[in-house]
Formats: structure tokens, sequence, C-alpha cells
């Protein structure tokens, strides 16, 4: 294993080593410079997971404390959950289940085409689909996604049966089993899935794509890469020039350290990237690193979420084979006809009693929820996720609450924006539909869970004053930051955000190899 | 783990339980182990236990009879009227997560729970569902799926 020095200025430091800060290490490492990546959480691998959906929960998410403030009903379900994100090495890429849409044109183009939406802060993306097309054929290549560039589609599980001909008889058409970044077959050193579920408690198995099995082995191989797990960032500095300059950290031990850097990325997920440039305040920077915009931690985005679950007569067995398997791409068209902006995929999902109990109907109990419980064996499952509003409104901020290293949390504040509830109400509208159309004599609506897709606190902007980063994700404000992570996110799309990260990641390596000579050389 | 809870008001707790989340086809075992994990909780949080100590006495004193004895449909009606309250919510968070884990609930679901020591699902059945016609698993129009990009640049 590599070690830096802790005064080595020549380093990169990434924070994060999920989907964004993960890729954008092996990318770096690749091309000579040395990298440090911080990981607050432990390092687990395929032997340490669990396939028991509550043990790994404890295992794997990141359950610090937060807050939460807003109308959103995650407020009131889980109101120091806000997100369901990991936190150990590998990131949120560990709990992924795979699903790769790429960005449609118009998605980056929103404030243009969407037009005006009251209260909403929609902007242009500083980029377009043409200019990332290239970086999407590099990642769907790199991350061995189904029915792409020669990679053979998923086959059809229980799961995907019920969802694929509901959705036939209802006149879709755009249905698959995929794009997903799980091997059907070997690919890149992997194994093709045994289809053993439990995606979302880390893949033991490592056919599916995460920066754990797949970015940071290959990072660590070239020699350039000093992988810290248990290390906590608390806070970016930077020099009397507004440069930043290094990284503290807590260790395992509690012990603050500090490693220079000669280039700073955070890429700790959306809601922690806000929270420590927040946190690097100074006499320079008053209110946060990066931030002379105003904008850090604000057009927090969690896509417009919800699932749909049919019982049936007979078994389905959902939970036999990966967790997400299916994608109706029907309504993520562009078409305001329906009563709102934007659009949405459906796409397969499946829960064990444990989740399915926990999460169908948040707190309920009694007959209501015991007759739903006692159809599990008959019941299929598709998750909806959509494109919401961006809104200036909803935003993280510094909590009174603190953590145990005595730093403030975050407070994620939502507001459902009225395009958010229209999409949400036509999704689980149809959602149902699909499965009555295979004969489901009971359809649940599940509302949202902890949001997965946190984006948006740090946008990429054209003007200085509209965001925090411009189109590489560097930040306006401060030459050698950068940021790699949905924070970045200009808008949200439709699509799971995964790919565009990785994208995006690769595009800004690309960018820093141009911009600054690998020193390790 | 200390308790100041009485065997009794544990009995009691079993029976809440049991009342809270029926299920004609669950033994008790369960609901026993769905109970103490709401009284490991409560060991470690004064305020859950409290909840419980007045609670279950409060419970015990909504009819002539104690809550234990009340018939099902009775029971029900009693806990109806306690929704909402932290003692209810305190109890319904513990055990909604213990009980749906147990491995003797999984069983009666059909649940087969871990699958990667048994070689995944691949030969046990992940695509056996057979009341429905096998669907095109393609993407729509592509000849073979292998390059499809019109999905994703439509």
């Amino acid at each position: 294993m590599t070690r830096f020095d802790y005064d080595d200025s020549d380093v990169v430091v990434v924070i994060g080593s999920g989907a964004g800060g993960g890729t954008l290490a092996n990318e770096l490492c690749q091309r000579g410079f040395k990298t440090v990546v911080l990981e607050a959480g432990p390092h687990l691998t395929g032997e340490d997971y669990h396939q028991d959906e509550w043990a790994a929960f404890g295992q794997m998410a990141w359950t610090d404390p937060r807050t939460t403030s807003g109308s959103w009903g995650i407020a009131r379900d889980f109101p120091n959950l806000p997100a369901w994100i990991v936190k150990a090495v590998g990131g949120t890429t560990t709990h992924w289940a795979g699903a790769c849409p790429r960005f449609k044109p118009h998605e980056f183009a929103t404030r243009t085409i969407y037009g005006d939406i009251d209260g909403a802060s929609l902007l242009d993306w500083p980029i377009t689909l043409s200019e990332l097309e290239p970086y999407y054929d590099k990642a769907e290549r790199k991350m061995g996604v189904t029915h792409r560039h020669g990679r053979p589609p998923l086959p059809a599980n229980n799961n995907y049966k019920v969802f694929a001909n509901g959705a036939d008889k209802l006149g879709y058409r755009d249905y698959a089993t995929g794009p997903y970044a799980t091997n059907a077959e070997p690919y890149d050193g992997r194994p093709a899935t045994v289809q053993d579920g439990f995606n979302f408690q880390g893949d033991k198995h490592g056919s599916k794509w995460s920066t754990l099995v797949a970015e940071l082995p290959k990072a660590e191989a070239t020699g350039n890469l000093d992988l810290r797990p248990d290390s906590q960032a608390v806070q970016i500095l930077h020099g009397p020039d507004g440069r930043a300059t290094g990284v503290l950290y807590a260790d395992r031990n509690g012990t603050l350290r500090r490693q220079r850097a000669a280039i700073v990325s955070v890429a700790g997920n959306s809601i922690e990237t806000a929270r420590l440039l927040l946190l690097s305040a100074s006499t320079r920077y008053p209110d946060g690193l990066a931030n002379s915009s105003g904008q850090v931690g604000r057009n927090y985005m969690r896509h417009t979420t919800g699932t749909v679950w049919g019982q049936f007569d007979k078994p389905v067995r959902m939970y036999r084979g990966e967790t997400m398997a299916g994608v109706i791409a029907d309504e993520s068209r562009l078409d305001t006809d329906r009563g709102f902006a934007g659009g949405y995929y459906m796409e397969t999902i499946a829960l064990g009693p444990a989740f399915f109990a926990k999460f169908v109907a948040p707190g309920s109990w009694g007959p209501r929820l015991t007759e739903i419980v006692d159809g599990y064996l008959n019941t299929a499952g598709m998750w909806i996720v959509g494109e919401d509003m961006p809104q200036e409104t909803n935003r993280i901020t510094l909590s009174d609450t603190v953590d145990e290293h005595g730093l403030p949390v975050a407070n994620v504040h939502f507001d459902d924006h009225p395009n958010d509830l229209a999409m949400r109400r036509h999704g689980l509208t149809q959602g149902a539909a699909v499965y009555k159309a295979v004969g489901a004599h009971r359809t649940i609506e599940t509302p949202p869970y902890p949001s997965t897709h946190n984006l948006g606190t740090c946008r990429m902007s054209q003007r200085p004053g509209d965001g925090v980063v411009d189109r590489f994700g560097r930040a306006h404000d401060v030459p050698n930051l950068f940021v790699t992570d949905g924070s970045v996110f200009t808008t949200g799309a439709a699509a799971n955000p995964t790919l565009t990260i990785v994208a995006l990641a690769v595009r800004q390596a690309d960018y820093i190899a141009s911009e600054y000579r690998a020193s390790g050389n | 783990m200390s308790t100041l809870l009485s065997d009794d008001q544990r009995r009691t707790l079993v029976d809440v339980l049991r009342a809270a989340f029926p299920h004609d086809t669950f033994p008790t075992g369960p609901y026993q182990r769905a109970a103490q994990a709401v009284l490991d909780a409560a060991a470690v949080n004064p305020r859950l236990q409290a909840q419980l100590l007045q609670g279950l006495t409060d419970l015990d004193r909504q009819r002539e009879v104690p809550f234990s004895r009340l018939d099902p449909d009775i029971a029900a009606v009693v806990l109806r009227g306690v929704a909402g309250t932290p003692f209810l919510t305190g109890i319904v968070d513990v055990a909604v997560v213990a009980l749906y884990d147990d491995h003797e609930v999984w069983e009666v679901l059909g649940y087969e729970g871990p699958s990667y020591d048994k070689g995944g699902y691949i030969d046990r059945g992940f695509d056996d569902l057979d009341w429905l016609p096998d669907p095109r698993i393609e993407s729509y129009g592509s000849g073979n799926g292998a390059d499809d990009r019109q999905e994703a640049s439509a």
C-alpha cells in the first residue's frame, strides 16, 4: 500500500471514494498523479457484506446524525435519515442497483426548454449532451453496462416478467432489462451475476460495478493511490492567495491530521460535500469555501420518487435475482402535456420482508400493514424516479446538532414543488396501471425512501454568480478546488445519476491532466 | 441490561405486539423475540423504558380486565385508542424492524433470504414465474441489443 507524506504538497487529495471520487482517483492515478483518497467509512469487502437487510444497513449506511426540515414526507417519516447513502470505501456505488440511463439532450437545457416555472431555479447546464457523449461511451465501457457496446442484456427475472408484461399490455414499448452496470457475462475481470440479489447490500459476488471492485483496485495497482479509510474530512484549508492548500481530517482514532495538497477534489455526495464547504468558512471566505455566489448547499434535488407494488394471486418471488433489472422508459420523454415538466423512469425493485414491512407504509401497523405483508410472496415492485425541480430554498445548511467530532451536522430542508407532486401522482397511477394490466388484485403506493440520489448543492454554471463550479467541476472561486459528485448537477434529469457522475469524473480527470503536470513522474 | 418492567408487563408487551401486528400464520416465537428487542432498546433508552412502564400500566386500565385478557377485536380497538402516542410509536418503531427480520417469519412468508452460500438464485428459480409469457428483454426496435443507442439518445 502506497503512503504519501502528510507534508507532500504535490498530491491530489480526493475526499470520498464513491462514483465520483473513486473514478477520479483511478483516472488520475492512471495518468501518474499521486493521489490520496480520504474515505470517512471503513474498508469493507465482499466477504464482510451481509445478505441481511438490517445487518447490512447497520454495517454500510451513513447513520451519523443529520436533521431535516420542510414539507417533504421524509421529515416526518425519517427525520434523522434524510439520505440512504453509504459510509464505506466505494461509497454509495456499493449500494446502488446499477441503472445506467443517459441524460437526454433537453435535460441539459431545462430553463430554455421548460421555461420559467414558478418557484423553480432552473438553469441550463454549461455543457451539452454532445460534449458528454464521448465520456458516456467511456463510462459505459468502464462499467460494463448491459445493452451497450456489445454487452449482453440481463435475463428476465420474475419481477421483470410481471413488469414487462404489464408494460406491454398498457401499450408501453420502451422497456428492457437494462441498461444496468451488472455483468450478465464475465467482464473486466469480474464474474457474471449468479442472481443472488442483495445489490443494495454490497453485492458479495462483485458482478456489479462499484469503485470498490473496479476503480480503486486499478488505481492501487499503479502505485499512485494512497487510500485512507476511516478518515473524516473536517476542513479544507486555503492559503493567503485563496488557493486550497490541504485538508484536515480526523483519522480512525479521532486524531486530527493535515494532508497538504496541490489539488483538492470534494466528492462526499451532495449533502456532505456542501456541509464540508460550509464548514471550511474562514475570514477570507466567511460564507464557506467556494461560496461567493451563495449557492453552496442550495438547489438540493433528490429526484421525484415513489414505489408501486402489485399483489397477485400467484407467486412472484421478486427477491430472487438482481434487485433491479428492468426499465420502462416511455415516460422519460419530453412531453409537458402530462401536466408537469420533466420525465420519469419506472424500474423494477425488490425488497426483503424486513425492508418491505418497514418502508411499504412508514409508521404503519395493524391490519393495514399486516395484510400487505401477508401478500409478500405474490408481490412485484417498481420504483419511480424522475426529474425534480431545483429550488433555491431546498438547501443544506449547518445544524445546531453536532457529530462525534463536535462538527455541526447537515440539516436538509426540502419542500416538494407542485411539479414534483404532479409527476409523482402520474407515476404512481401509471405504475399501478402496469400491474393491474396483468391482474393485480391490490396495488400499493409507497412514499419516497430516504434519498439515494442527492444532487445539485454545488451546481455547475456558466456564470460564477449562478453556481459553484464551472463546466469542468472546478470551483469558480478557488482554482485548485474541484467538486466530483452529483452536487455539480445543474438540474437533475430523470436518469439515475451514477453514469453521469462517472462520465463527468472521467472528463474532469482529462481536464486536470491538461491543466496540471503529474508531479509523480 | 436492567428493566423495571414486571414479568406480567413483559407478557403484556408480547400481546401488544400480537395485536399491533396481527398475522394468523405467525407462531408466538417471533412476537416474543420482537418484545425482547423492544426491552433491549428500552434498557439503554430511559425515555422508551418510561413510556413502556407507564403505557403498559395504562393499557391494563382501559377495560374491566387486563389487556392480555381482552378479545382480539377489543384489544385492537384499545390499541387504536393509543395510536400516535410516544408509547405505541416507540414500540412499533423497534418491533417492525425485529419482527420482520425474524427468520421464522421469513419462513412463514415464503422468503428464502441469503442466497450466496447456495450459489445465488441462478439455478434456484430466479426466472421460474410461469403464469405470464416470457417477455422481450431487448430494447424496443433493437435488432440484437448489442449496441442500442436509440433509447439513450432519443
